[in-house]
């Protein structure tokens, strides 16, 4: 676990732009870099609309339950699952260039820049997930678009204890 | 025998068991398997044709099988699988 993270301005301003272009719906997406610098964006589609995405097993029932009711529209501007596919070709690149994986990032559209329920408990999850698969437990980034000017806050979460993770913009 | 880890969403499907042992030949023979003894969860892993659906990963020994030869990835003794749910969120 890095405990300083620092984002270029090139990569801050392309993470927000990613949230804005695909508002109202979430984007998601991974920094990576070395030693607590990030270098590298990766876009990560949001695959939450596809056929069968609503159950997948990262949610709970009561939110799968939630989001089954929704049209495929309705559940990408409250939720996001990862193409996994992207997310194993970015997994990939990293390891050829000798990156560490950094931050998950996501966006809020209509919400603040805090991690919701859901967030927690499938961080969570994954806590046990990460170093089974050789990554590093990154910090959760989130970008609220709810007001005029994007809010961008990152955390750590730890067995369901969110705490900030600050990071310096260079 | 093959070691596949269960991530903690599929774990009611497998009476709360966070890795079984399986014999099986290959990625599709090890999904099949793992139906016969748990009702349900190859429709978790697999759409209708048996592809890997894009909100999971199965890695052997730590590489994503659409990197090495997908459902007929040879598994052999010893050898670790796990199931990756996508990451997500709300």
């Amino acid at each position: 676990m890095t405990t300083s993270l620092a984002i270029p301005q090139h990569i801050l301003d392309d993470m927000i732009a990613h949230a804005r272009e695909l508002a109202p719906h979430e984007c998601c997406g991974l920094l990576a870099g070395t030693g607590g610098v990030v270098s590298r964006i990766y876009r990560i589609k949001n695959i939450v609309a596809m056929e069968g995405a609503q159950n997948l097993s990262s949610f709970d029932s009561a939110k799968a339950a939630h989001l089954e009711r929704l049209s495929p529209e309705e559940r990408a501007e409250i939720a996001f699952v990862m193409d996994m596919q992207d997310f194993s070709t970015a997994k990939k690149d990293m390891r050829n260039n000798g990156l560490d994986l950094q931050v998950v990032y996501h966006s809020h559209p209509h919400d603040p820049a805090r991690p919701s329920v859901t967030d927690i408990k499938i961080a969570t999850d994954y806590e046990e997930i990460w170093p089974k698969i050789n990554l590093p437990i990154p910090a959760y980034l989130l970008i609220s678009l709810m007001h005029a000017t994007p809010d961008v806050r990152s955390y750590w979460i730890k067995s369901g204890e969110v705490s900030a993770a600050p990071f310096t913009v260079r | 025998m093959i070691k596949v880890r269960i991530p903690t969403p599929l774990r009611p499907l497998t009476k709360n068991q966070g890795e079984v042992d399986v014999a099986a030949g290959s990625v599709a023979d090890m999904v099949d398997t793992l139906e016969a003894s748990y009702p349900g969860i190859k429709s978790r892993l697999c759409d209708d044709s048996g592809e890997l659906r894009r909100f999971v990963n199965i890695y052997v020994n730590e590489e994503d099988i659409r990197f090495l030869k997908g459902k007929d990835t040879v598994l052999k003794t010893g050898d670790e699988v796990s199931i990756v749910p996508a990451i997500a969120g709300g």
